[in-house]
């Protein structure tokens, strides 16, 4: 049938190869090979290093941190969602992934604005002095980096709920003894599975992260892994060994605890689609509930939109930030001078678009023969295909970029895409896959046998199959991956950071190095516009989600 | 039968696929391709890489009035000191830039040291330039300045600092900060200048440490705080910065203490390995040409020419200045910062 066939795969694991393990394999060799020897001074070194420890430390406590408080964040959102009258209105999930969706440090830095000494809480409210020292501490950390992931945590619970709520819950119904006994018997241990591959992904994201610890991290003395590896490679006097080994170290970490996922994800999963669609019942809520519930929503929502948002978009319209909150300090002069022609702010957010377009439809493609040939993942060269292809998901993007940066620095290369804009999309192209083979095979794992059968007999040849079967039915996936892979190329910070050759700036680090030497207005006037183009892209995506959803039932 | 022509098709199709991709890919590459192709065939001598360390405003101004002169077309990478070198070692396997400006000699003694400079003896106007700043062989030369003092924030502070010393009062707990000396190189160009001249001076570091003196990113990081009043005053505050930030109406005032400061030069040179010489050659003479040093006080530095007129700032012999000796410091530099890092992480 489709997609078989040793050319096949060694054509795909070439490509994944180059791109996704060359890169890997460089960082071991730089860390291991020194001056053509075998070399494990560097590996002692690194482990002498008291800094290594504290990191380590540092990275750990904030990841076990941040499962605790994405915890109490997504866990009630997802059964105020599906248990209470708030079921309906399913706008809230495009609104509650909106943090997801935000630039990690354009939201710290909203925070930090807002709680900071004469910040915007204290201008308001004066008399919160205190909060602003409380909130500088891995406290505020934690919380920032919380209201970030959460909707990651709640999406995954909302899901398994919606799904348990269908027979299981009528059978529990009708020979469970009480409502208590079958919430502590049913449900929980049915959630207990989605719960912890949930969360120990929430634990790789946050060991991933950059954005937050460079700059809420910075201000507070708080080392990560992330911070610790750039500033290896971008400070003087820079450590380049030292930055491939303490890759390989998060790389480690980072596979053992995939590898826990994989253990309790397959102990632990019970099959809870029953094949009956969960039927809509009307819920009435006692006014009680109902209060608590939009309460807790509403507390969330300022917590995690209302915040950060409100600074970003007050500071890009301060005419003189000393001058805080006071009335006639507001205009539009940064927005005027981003949409200047030749403003520097607004061509970096133009190359972020352009790299961001290229990237999407560049995975796509790739994706979408990964997806096709993949399929279930039954036979090994599958399951590896498949592994190899979702590896930077799991792998923090840093140490993709530290070893993509030194696979294409080799001397021997006789030619190298280092210094060009096609470093820069063939790393995005590196982290991003993933979510267009993840898109794209879970609509393709809706497609009924019988589809492939037919078109095994009927299709006249592959191309029609192509062209009037499988590009059709997948587009749907197809355009989601590319609208998420689109989202998430326009944030990309530390790749930027990194590799970004002469003259070429993204929108991500122009924001960031508007911080370090330039004007915080203009920088916040990008974010802004990021920012709403990435809402618009979100409520396009939901469209596309619904329309195929239609289509398909 | 039928399922090995599949095969085939499907290979022919994935085939067709990735020249697709290649296509998108090329779609950027060929323009970078395209740019160092036409770079070559006109003797590689229409585009300069430029690695400079800000400001940013100057940079691009620079940028466009060299470009307007010459017709040379100008490759900008901006970072901060540390990013630049870290650039360079990183990029020691295939080097790209042809014209380095850091703000800090002491780092560009050091790229000297270590063999990766032109000399350029021949500069035009090469003996306008202050001497202190600039290598007498001709390796770099100082074509700007600027005096790292105690920013501090107008509307906040009562009692203004007149000295290193006053920031370890206990009425400035917790309410002063310092640029990050690995990011910055004024800023270690400060801490050096500081511990050299003066004997105590680590112990003050340390009364400053105690009382609670944060380590606060990039030079417009540390002032901004100072500028929205989170911080009172920024140690090691880049003047030009403040002054500029001063114009724009922000509540903000420098002041250089009694007892001297430092005064950190920006110096311009020409790596090694550049690959347009000429271009390269026409950048320096630029940049200490009356034009460029008129575009240097613009953005409120001090120029390299002391015959330019400054403005609206202090000019360089009104700054108390610390006895700084620039030459071979890079090394102990590097063991400052170390020292520096110890007492803050």
């Amino acid at each position: 049938m489709i997609m078989e066939g040793r050319r096949t795969f060694s054509l795909l694991l070439a490509i994944v190869a180059t791109f996704a393990i060359a890169p890997l394999i460089a960082i071991v060799y730089y860390t291991f090979v020194q001056d053509g020897h075998f070399d494990v001074s560097q590996i002692s070194r690194m482990f002498d290093n008291d800094r290594l420890w504290r990191t380590l430390g540092n990275s750990l406590l904030l990841g076990v941190f941040v499962i605790l408080g994405t915890t109490i964040l997504a866990l009630p959102m997802a059964f105020i969602r599906t248990k209470t009258s708030l079921h309906k209105y399913g706008w809230l999930d495009i609104i509650l992934t909106i943090p997801f969706m935000t630039p990690p440090y354009i939201g710290s830095m909203g925070w930090i604005l807002f709680m900071q000494n004469n910040g915007f809480l204290q201008q308001l409210v004066p008399g919160t002095a205190w909060l602003s020292d409380a909130f500088f501490s891995l406290f505020g950390m934690v919380m920032v980096m919380s209201l970030h992931l959460f909707p990651f945590l709640y999406l995954m619970l909302k899901n398994t709920l919606l799904r348990i709520n269908g027979s299981f819950l009528d059978a529990a119904l009708i020979f469970g003894r009480s409502s208590l006994r079958n919430w502590l018997q049913v449900i929980l241990p049915l959630l207990v599975s989605s719960y912890v591959l949930g969360v120990l992904l929430i634990f790789i994201k946050t060991l991933a992260e950059f954005g937050t610890p460079a700059t809420f991290g910075s201000r507070i003395g708080f080392q990560v892994f992330t911070t610790e590896i750039h500033s290896y490679l971008s400070r003087w006097p820079v450590d380049i060994r030292m930055a491939t080994s303490l890759s390989l170290f998060l790389l480690s970490v980072c596979l053992v605890v995939w590898y826990f996922q994989n253990l309790i994800g397959r102990k632990f999963t019970y099959s809870v689609l029953s094949g009956k669609t969960p039927a809509v019942r009307e819920i009435k809520d006692k006014w009680y509930i109902k209060f608590g519930s939009w309460f807790y929503v509403g507390i969330v929502l300022l917590l995690a939109i209302g915040i950060p948002y409100f600074s970003i978009i007050v500071t890009s319209l301060q005419k003189v930030r000393g001058d805080g909150l006071s009335a006639g300090n507001f205009s539009f002069a940064s927005y005027q001078a981003l949409f200047t022609s030749g403003s520097a702010g607004l061509a970096a957010f133009l190359n972020s678009i352009v790299f961001s377009i290229v990237t999407a439809v560049i995975t796509a493609i790739i994706g979408f023969f990964i997806a096709l040939y993949v399929k279930k993942g039954e036979t090994k060269k599958q399951q590896m295909l498949d592994f190899f292809s979702l590896m930077p998901n799991i792998i923090p993007g840093i140490v993709f970029v530290v070893g993509l940066i030194m696979f294409w620095n080799a001397p021997w290369l006789p030619a190298t895409i280092y210094n060009t804009k096609t470093m820069v999309v063939v790393t995005y192209c590196v982290l991003f896959l993933p979510y267009s083979v993840q898109y794209t095979k879970s609509t393709f794992s809706q497609l009924d046998q019988s589809i492939f059968q037919s078109a095994a007999i009927f299709g006249r040849n592959s191309w029609d199959m192509y062209r009037y079967i499988f590009i059709p039915l997948l587009m749907q996936g197809i355009l989601a991956g590319m609208m998420m892979t689109f989202i998430i190329s326009m944030r990309e910070l530390v790749a930027g950071l990194l590799i970004l050759p002469p003259s070429v700036e993204t929108g991500a680090t122009f924001i960031y190095s508007q911080f370090e030497q330039g004007n915080v207005g203009l920088g916040m006037a990008v974010a802004v516009i990021t920012v709403a183009m990435t809402v618009v892209f979100m409520f396009l995506l939901d469209w596309l989600q619904k329309r195929g959803g239609h289509v398909g039932a | 039968m039928v399922k090995k022509r599949f095969k085939l098709l499907a290979t022919a199709g994935i085939l067709l696929a990735l020249t697709l991709a290649g296509c998108g890919n090329n779609k950027s590459a060929d323009s970078v391709n395209n740019e160092a192709a036409s770079a070559k065939s006109k003797e590689e001598v229409q585009t300069l890489t430029v690695y400079s360390a800000g400001p940013d405003g100057l940079a691009a101004n620079i940028q466009q009035a060299f470009e307007e002169k010459t017709g040379i077309k100008v490759e900008m990478f901006q970072g901060t000191t540390g990013k630049i070198l870290s650039r360079l070692e990183a990029e020691k396997n295939n080097p790209v830039a042809d014209i380095v400006v850091l703000a800090s000699v002491a780092s560009m003694d050091g790229l000297k040291e270590s063999n990766q400079l032109l000399s350029y003896q021949e500069a035009e106007n090469a003996s306008k330039m202050n001497r202190n700043w600039s290598d007498a062989e001709g390796y770099y030369y100082g074509y700007s300045a600027s005096a790292l003092g105690i920013a501090y924030n107008t509307k906040n502070t009562k009692d203004i600092p007149t000295e290193w010393t006053d920031l370890a009062k206990p009425e400035w707990q917790g309410k002063m900060n310092i640029p990050d000396p690995s990011l910055s190189g004024s800023a270690v160009d400060f801490i050096y200048g500081y511990t050299e001249a003066e004997k105590t001076a680590w112990d003050t570091i340390q009364l400053w440490k105690n009382n609670g003196l944060q380590v606060n990113g990039a030079n417009k990081e540390a002032l901004d705080a100072v500028i929205t009043g989170d911080k009172n005053a920024t140690i090691s505050g880049v003047d030009y910065m403040a002054y500029k930030a001063k114009a724009s109406g922000e509540p903000v005032e420098i002041v250089y203490p009694k007892s001297g400061t430092v005064v950190s030069p920006r110096a311009v040179a020409i790596m090694k390995d550049a690959k347009n010489v000429e271009g390269a050659k026409a950048y320096v003479n630029f940049l200490l040409s009356d034009e460029g040093q008129k575009l240097v006080t613009d953005a409120y530095l001090l120029p390299g020419n002391n015959e330019i007129a400054v403005k609206d700032r202090a000019a360089l012999d009104e700054i108390p200045q610390l006895k700084v000796n620039w030459k071979g410091s890079e090394s102990k530099q590097l063991d400052i910062l170390t020292k520096f890092n110890d007492i803050f992480r």
